[in-house]
């Protein structure tokens, strides 16, 4: 393989590893702190990217910029929505009841949005100015790539400074190592989960805005998405977002060497590498062992 | 057995009525139980078996269906009731049952009849590895490597186009011509829906249940106690995968197909929906549970598409403010009115 075969594949892989780790690390963040598995976050990935077809809709031109707002926003409110109506009644509940009920709402929320958007598939363009190809040594390389690989660093980034170096950001880990204690030195506990599945489901309704240019945005994309996300925060270990980066990585490039190597194959092939490391560390790469 | 006896009586607030081992007294006393209880499955199963010749060629091709997910989901409740295992991954073995009477029939044009029973075997044999590999890992974690479980086997059976002729599935011929009859095959998947619960009921009682029970409520003592619990729980998905597979093997008199949905993890959840609906902590509830879900589903999308709404909703109420389901609410309603009753004379 010669260089620029080599530069288009790894940014492709990169690429697809972004979209990736934007989705896990709403999923595994909320799981550290809230210690449940959120299936309808391809909900609110589905949610973020419909509304970013519509606001395109409207506004053709700076229409995407406004649905980067417009559809974290989206998922926000849901996200917020759903944990005061329905989670924040279940906490302390065995995890197949919450598990049951977030897919419930994963199956209400996939009707609702045919009623709202229809069944057709909708696309959106890149907007204009990263729109079409640039060289880079020799290759031709997609720019709207390097929008969604500069908004997992700015996401990834982010996360760090905010759990590392704000208060919120303690709190956060601290809810993960001792709820109780959390609640002694008077930390409004109800209002942390509310912001920290709130703060998920914006990041999962911000890779849906991201990804909307490049895919086909329509139904069954929640459940196909959910299915990526488990996958990439399974293996990096459930509750750390530098695991997912490391899972989204693996996969981004598993996907990319699969469908080069053995395309009949590439499909199975990241399901295997998921039971692999499961195999080897059932409690995924950087995870802690289930108490 | 008495070691952990009194766990019995606190996970079993209701039982199905039927021939109880708990209550095992001496012989004069526990024949007359064996009979009082025993009426009641065998006045169910003889109610069943009359709706074959009451019921419309379209509702008993409905019923056919339910049996199969009768089946299919008190086998997963074995797992998910009884074990306390959430498996988002027997649609594997629902599927597997499927295909291994359209493939042998396809491939090897084995006769129907040989596969049906091949098809419980085919299902412990994959159970095995799955069960093996997946029950190292524990709560969600299991949960989830279930699902990837079932993920790769709809991707494999999607994608190997020249042994599972891929997203189309295998139609054909391979359910005899007696049994596509609705009223036949309606009255053949019921004696196998009979059997096989009898079956699972047997396994439910038998020590070995209560050793699952055990695990599901205090596993750090169960071990302490010297009980291997990894084989244990091995074996419940074994037996689980086998009589998940028999349900698929079932589903083919309805669907006369094979195809990749039939494994997906979506499909995984059904028998879980239905457990929840009837009631995952009773033996009769995810049965209940199926006939509820099936004709539900057929009557709604009749009227309106938003189907998924309906079930979402429902699934959503009931894991809020009725965990114990249908057959849950249903006993609780049993007992306010034998006590009113009590209370009236």
């Amino acid at each position: 393989m010669d260089l620029s075969a080599f530069v288009t594949q790894s940014i492709g892989a990169l690429s697809t590893a972004s979209s990736l780790f934007i989705v896990a690390a709403g999923l595994t963040l909320v799981f550290g702190a809230l210690r449940l598995i959120n299936i309808a976050h391809g909900s609110f990935y589905m949610y973020g990217a419909l509304a970013a077809t519509t606001v395109v809709g409207w506004f053709p031109d700076s229409g995407f910029w406004i649905a980067l707002i417009v559809g974290p926003l989206v998922a926000l409110v849901m996200g917020v929505g759903v944990e005061m109506g329905v989670l924040r009644r279940l906490y302390g509940r065995e995890h197949l009841t919450q598990l049951l009920a977030t897919f419930a709402l994963l199956l209400i929320f996939a009707d609702l949005a045919l009623r709202f958007w229809g069944k057709n598939v909708r696309s959106i363009n890149p907007p204009k100015v990263v729109n079409g190809n640039f060289g880079l040594v020799g290759a031709r390389v997609p720019a709207y790539d390097m929008v969604i690989i500069a908004a997992a660093i700015v996401v990834g980034g982010g996360l760090w400074l905010l759990l590392t170096h704000t208060t919120l950001g303690w709190k956060i880990r601290a809810v993960v190592d001792d709820p109780e204690v959390l609640v002694c030195s008077g930390v409004n506990i109800r209002m942390l989960y509310t912001g920290v599945f709130g703060l998920g489901a914006l990041l999962a309704g911000l890779a849906g805005v991201v990804i909307a240019p490049q895919q086909a945005v329509g139904p069954g994309m929640d459940a196909q998405i959910i299915v990526a996300a488990f996958i990439v925060a399974v293996i990096g270990g459930l509750g750390s977002i530098t695991g997912a980066a490391i899972g989204s990585l693996i996969i981004g490039i598993a996907e990319t060497l699969g469908a080069n190597l053995a395309p009949s194959w590439a499909s199975t092939f990241i399901y295997l590498l998921m039971i692999v490391v499961l195999a080897v560390r059932p409690w995924g790469l950087l995870g802690t062992p289930e108490r | 057995m008495s070691t952990y006896g009194h766990l019995d009586t606190d996970a079993h607030d209701v039982d199905p009525p039927g021939p109880d081992t708990r209550s095992a007294r001496p012989a004069p006393a526990s024949r007359t139980v064996l009979l009082r209880r025993a009426t009641a499955p065998v006045a169910l199963t003889a109610v069943m078996f009359l709706l074959a010749f009451t019921l419309g060629s379209t509702t008993l091709v409905t019923m056919q269906e339910v049996l199969a997910f009768a089946v299919f989901a008190t086998a997963t409740n074995l797992l998910l009731g009884q074990a306390g295992l959430v498996s988002f991954g027997q649609a594997v073995f629902f599927g597997i049952g499927s295909y291994t009477v359209a493939l042998g029939w396809l491939h090897w044009q084995l006769p129907f009849w040989a596969t049906f029973v091949l098809a419980p075997f085919v299902g412990a044999l994959v159970a095995i590895p799955i069960g093996l590999v997946a029950l190292r890992a524990r709560k969600l974690y299991f949960a989830l490597s279930t699902l990837a479980f079932s993920e790769l086997a709809y991707q494999l059976a999607e994608s190997r186009y020249n042994f599972t002729k891929g997203a189309n599935g295998v139609f054909g011929p391979f359910v005899p011509t007696a049994l596509t009859q609705p009223r036949t095959g309606y009255l053949f998947l019921l004696a196998v829906t009979v059997v096989s619960l009898l079956l699972l009921w047997k396994v439910n009682h038998s020590p070995f249940g209560l050793v699952l029970r055990a695990i599901r409520e205090n596993r750090e003592r169960v071990q302490a106690l010297g009980v291997n619990v990894y084989l244990h729980q091995v074996a419940a998905f074994v037996i689980s995968g086998a009589f998940c597979a028999l349900a698929g093997a079932m589903f083919v008199i309805y669907s006369q197909s094979g195809y990749p949905e039939l494994l997906d993890w979506t499909t995984s959840g059904w028998p879980v929906f239905m457990a929840v609906i009837g009631g995952m902590g009773t033996f009769l509830g995810p049965a209940l549970g199926a006939l509820i879900y099936q004709f539900g589903h057929d009557q709604l999308v009749l009227y309106f598409s938003d189907w998924q709404l309906v079930l979402g909703a429902v699934l959503l109420v009931i894991v809020m403010f009725w965990p114990d389901g249908l057959m849950g609410a249903l006993a609780r309603l049993g007992g306010v009115i034998r006590r009113w009753w009590k209370g009236r004379r």
